[in-house]
């Protein structure tokens, strides 16, 4: 997906982010309104490692937000289709029980477009 | 039998009028409301003995709990208000992105017991702001008060105090929540239709 669009005033990165999708731009434009700073894809966490310390698994969160110490993923999935991403975070948390991290649903965004006026990516 | 007589039209120019029919259940009573109202007072009174206590409204949907909350609150108190810009006006504007107050406070916060009392937290960005905006004018305590809650969508991990109500992940009319700037008025908490 282009990064071509605004230019966010709280993204805390060297590089212009390049979102995936077009839900993590809206989820940035909504943070960046809400003056709340943001990374994008800032880590990468290893969920899982074989004998020989090869990565078998890892997650990286779409957003860290340093003010509130806190990791967001966001998907445009339903609920009841995201059961890779819950394993992930649920992973996730059991191997860094420090890091806070949320994941933002489809419905999660259905409500935040409804009191944004946002038009949802298809 | 006779057919029902076609619904008036407005008159060039009027706004048509509102549509009964985006309103749906109650899902909270005004007297569940009151009462509710009159346990948070009762708590607030107890908590705020001896103190300057300011409470903080944001424009314009919490604007019937303050006052009824004040009413119920035994304590000498003041009120103000302040209004956040929307999202909606805003966002199409690069020069005038991101939340700020198109209406900032009348009366004094540095030194003060202020509490701020939302008609609902939800994500908990917007009241984020507020805290983090008010915090740094300098206050003695900074607490919230909010009729609606939906601490299940936080994002920011704001503090609390006082909670009505948790309410499930609906819109709603009615005791200051509008859509479209209708149906504030209604006594009670319906259910929108949309």
């Amino acid at each position: 997906m282009s990064d071509d669009g605004p230019t966010f005033a709280y993204y805390r990165g060297d590089k212009p982010p390049r979102f995936v999708t077009a839900t993590e731009k809206q989820a940035a434009e909504i943070l960046d309104y809400y003056r709340v700073p943001w990374e994008y894809e800032p880590r990468t966490f290893i969920l899982d490692v074989d004998e020989h310390g090869n990565i078998l698994e890892a997650f990286t969160p779409d957003f860290y937000l340093p003010d509130l110490d806190l990791y967001i993923e966001v998907t445009q999935m339903k609920q009841s289709l995201v059961t890779a991403k819950n394993r992930k975070v649920r992973r996730l948390r059991e191997r860094y029980p420090e890091i806070r991290v949320k994941l933002l649903y489809k419905h999660d965004f259905i409500q935040l477009a409804k009191k944004y006026d946002l038009s949802l990516p298809s | 039998m006779s057919a029902r007589p076609p619904d008036p039209q407005p008159a060039p120019g009027r706004t048509p009028p509102p549509d009964r029919s985006l309103i749906g259940d109650v899902h909270l009573h005004s007297e569940s409301i009151a009462a509710r109202v009159a346990e948070l007072g009762a708590e607030i009174t107890a908590d705020y003995q001896d103190s300057d206590l300011l409470l903080i409204s944001v424009l314009k949907g919490a604007v019937f709990f303050m006052a009824d909350l004040a009413r119920t609150i035994e304590v000498p108190l003041e009120m103000d208000f302040m209004a956040i810009s929307s999202y909606q006006q805003d966002h199409e504007d690069p020069a005038r992105r991101g939340i700020r107050f198109i209406k900032d406070l009348e009366r004094p916060v540095e030194g003060r017991d202020i509490l701020v009392v939302e008609d609902i937290v939800d994500t908990g960005l917007t009241l984020h702001y507020i805290l983090r905006t008010l915090t740094l004018r300098g206050p003695r305590s900074l607490e919230v008060c909010t009729l609606l809650d939906r601490p299940y969508r936080r994002i920011a991990d704001v503090d609390v105090r006082y909670s009505g109500f948790t309410v499930p992940d609906d819109f709603f009319v009615g005791y200051g929540f509008d859509y479209r700037q209708l149906y504030r008025n209604l006594p009670h908490l319906a259910f929108l239709n949309i």
